[in-house]
């Protein structure tokens, strides 16, 4: 349990639509493994966005545990979970969610600014960051000067800079075409493989099976199946997105400097 | 970060910011339009009664209330005293300008050539003081009150108020513009002109230092009048005088009851032989805002100089109400006004932070799943709101600073009421530092504070909720 990224424990949540309350998930119990690319699979109304908004600390259960990072996040103020959302997770969006009147640049630098790191740190792990999702030339464009596959890549960007145990991609390829969420999904997990970051990504397609190590299908607000690649499997895997990342012009992804993430071990844990 | 988001924020609906800054900029504009034409009223106000009767009195404590009945039962014997002692007291050197006597008295005031009379107030000045008195202007008013027109006049010369020139028909005699004349006072001025009685007639000749023999009309220098007074041992006394202007009082009520007459001339004419008084000694200082501190001090050099003395030392605005009430009125208004343009400031930042919030709400969302805490959220709408505070506020400040000039270079006058003598019509905005700092502080606060329930909600929304708006 203690290597284990996030962890659900009987699980449930509803919402209150009008005077009717309407059961979303029921009884999860589920385990994501660290530096795993976790696909969370399942039809519109499954409850996979839900689940991930419970595993991201953006929501509460209404019953049951969630230990995301090795904390009980059920016991922390709402002060106390937007820090640790800061310090441990990194979020992918379907629409991007980029701020429209920050740049790339500041888009990314957003979550450093608001941990205080100080400038010049700040400044080289940005750039890095996108140089490593190939947008380093666009690093002064603003959003709506972007297109969607290269706002998604900002958002990459910016999921990562913190330097997260966890980053959780809900549907981020549903607004894009079929070749550029295959580059993202390539490159998502280039950069999972590289850092050996725990991915969350859900999905309604799937066609996208292929790319997980571990794969959550859920139905009607439950589980329905767990699935497991065994080692070696997940290799060749993502080897087909990668090659549809150099399909998008991503094939010139440089190789990062280690010591720029070096807060990140083997293991996928943060250094100390 | 904070900061420049906020401001960059702003810029996203320009329209819309415009039309909150042009709100708060022309809400900041009006408010501090009319406070500067305010505290040109004030400056006015003020200057005109320092001008003529100093900022400070020693007189009698009972004469206030009381001296209106009989003003000579309230005169001061030691007047020059008091005078030389202020004068000598080193502590007042720095402060005082002008410190000199007058007297004040009750009497009758009769155009026997015309045949008409009636009672009027008398009031003797020294008139060098006066013009001196004249020239103090600590705010740099345009001129009030012009040359004091006793200076090097004669013993017998007076200045009349237009109002009494007009009810002693004397208008037409000393040019005095505007002046209208009974229809049916034609043939009666006539019938009585020189009909001055040969009692009075006597006893205005009986006046040590009277001039031009009663009744004799017009002279080269002046137009006559008799005045008459009551001694204060009830004996009567007359005094043949030359008009040589009629000034504007101020107030009809005054207007057509004020003599002014040298001092000299006043005291001859109240008490005789006898030794003579003033009913106060008027004071005027450099500052205005030393005031109560030269108060102070004046009391307890009358305490030192006539120990069991029965004077007080009075203010102008202690002495004329109507400059506190004046004043009192004009804040009412301007606070009214504040109020309300602080009410729309309110409403419109309000309005437009709201708008702002259901435009932003994904956003909003988005930055709290990165991290950002409630008060982030706070802190970024708050500070929309500042932002749009401080650029309506400086520009409200400058359009009004712009606008005051224009208006003042114009050159306008207006027309106070009750009066006949236009006063120059200026805005005073740029010497009110505390009116500027308080309009634009306030308007700035009323902004902030009007983005705060925004912001409020803003922080409160579910970060899971607000995502759903993408």
């Amino acid at each position: 349990m203690g290597d284990l990224v996030a962890s659900l424990t009987a699980v449930t949540k509803s919402y209150r639509m009008d005077d009717v309350t309407v059961p979303v998930l029921q009884g999860i119990e589920v385990e994501i493994r660290p530096a795993y690319f976790t696909v969370l699979l399942g039809p519109s109304g499954s409850g996979k966005t839900t689940l991930l908004n419970l595993i991201g600390c953006l929501d509460r259960p209404d019953a049951g545990k969630v230990v995301v990072a090795g904390t009980d996040v059920g016991s922390l103020t709402d002060d106390e979970l937007a820090d640790f959302r800061a310090e441990n997770i990194g979020f992918v969006f379907q629409s991007f969610n980029l701020i429209p009147v920050l740049t790339a640049f500041e888009n990314v630098e957003y979550p450093l600014v608001l941990a205080g790191m100080e400038p010049e740190r700040r400044r080289r792990r940005v750039s890095r960051l996108l140089e490593a999702v190939g947008l380093a030339d666009r690093a002064g464009n603003r959003p709506g000067q972007l297109s969607g596959g290269q706002r998604q890549r900002v958002a990459i960007a910016r999921a990562l800079a913190r330097k997260p145990r966890l980053v959780i991609a809900d549907e981020p390829t549903a607004n894009l075409d079929s070749q550029t969420g295959a580059a993202i999904i390539g490159l998502m997990r280039w950069m999972q493989r590289k850092f050996e970051i725990s991915f969350i990504f859900s999905s309604h397609d799937s066609g996208l099976i292929e790319a997980a190590d571990d794969l959550v299908v859920m139905r009607d607000g439950v589980i329905q199946s767990v699935r497991r690649k065994p080692e070696g499997g997940r290799l060749g895997a993502a080897a087909e997105f990668e090659a549809a990342a150099v399909g998008e012009g991503l094939s010139h992804l440089p190789p990062l400097p280690d010591t720029d993430f070096a807060f990140l071990q083997e293991d996928g844990r943060p250094a100390p | 970060m904070t900061l420049s988001l906020a401001a960059r924020n702003l810029l996203r609906n320009r329209r819309r910011s415009l039309a909150t800054l042009l709100a708060l900029a022309i809400g900041a504009t009006a408010v501090l339009l009319f406070g500067g034409y305010a505290a040109d009223i004030r400056a006015t106000l003020l200057t005109d009664y320092v001008q003529n009767g100093g900022h400070l009195r020693i007189q009698h404590k009972d004469f206030y209330l009381f001296g209106s009945g009989n003003p000579t039962a309230y005169g001061i014997a030691d007047y020059e005293k008091i005078v030389k002692a202020i004068e000598d007291a080193p502590e007042l050197k720095a402060e005082l300008r002008v410190v000199s006597p007058t007297l004040v008295f009750g009497g009758l005031a009769g155009n026997y050539e015309a045949g008409v009379s009636r009672p009027v107030i008398g009031v003797g000045y020294v008139a060098d003081d006066v013009a001196r008195m004249r020239q103090w202007n600590e705010f740099g008013l345009p001129e009030i009150n012009g040359p004091y027109a006793l200076v090097g006049a004669p013993d017998d010369a007076v200045i009349v108020g237009v109002g009494l020139a007009r009810v002693l028909l004397l208008c037409e005699r000393l040019q005095v513009s505007d002046c209208p004349r009974p229809s049916a006072d034609e043939g009666k001025a006539a019938d009585q002109g020189a009909a001055l009685p040969d009692d009075i007639a006597a006893l205005a000749a009986a006046e040590p230092g009277a001039g031009a023999a009663p009744g004799a009309g017009a002279a080269a220098d002046g137009v006559s009048l008799e005045l008459l007074a009551t001694q204060p041992r009830g004996s009567p006394n007359v005094a043949a005088v030359k008009v040589r202007a009629a000034e504007d009082q101020g107030f009809k009520e005054l207007d057509e009851v004020t003599v002014k007459l040298q001092l000299d001339q006043a005291q001859r004419l109240v008490y005789g032989k006898g030794p003579p008084r003033a009913t106060a000694v008027m004071v005027q200082i450099e500052r205005t805002a030393r005031i109560p501190q030269v108060a102070r001090q004046l009391r307890a050099l009358l305490d030192r100089t006539l120990p069991g003395h029965a004077l007080t030392v009075m203010d102008f605005r202690e002495l004329n109400p109507f400059f506190d009430e004046t004043i009192a009125l004009f804040n009412t208004i301007f606070g009214f006004i504040f109020v309300l343009i602080g009410g729309i400031v309110l409403f419109t930042v309000g309005n437009t932070m709201m708008a702002a919030v259901m435009e932003r709400t994904a956003e909003i969302g988005t930055v709290r799943a990165v991290g950002l805490r409630q008060s982030g959220i706070r802190r970024l709408f708050v500070t929309e709101g500042f932002l749009l505070g401080c650029v309506g506020a400086v520009t409200g400040v400058a359009t009004a600073l712009a606008l005051a000039a224009l208006v003042n270079a114009l050159d306008l006058t207006w027309l106070p009421p009750g009066s006949s003598t236009p006063l120059p019509l200026s805005i005073r905005i740029s010497s009110e530092y505390g009116m500027i700092a308080g309009t634009a502080i306030g308007l700035v606060l009323i902004a902030t504070l009007s983005a705060w329930l925004p912001a409020w909600r803003a922080a409160r929304l579910s970060i899971v909720d607000a995502l759903r708006h993408a």
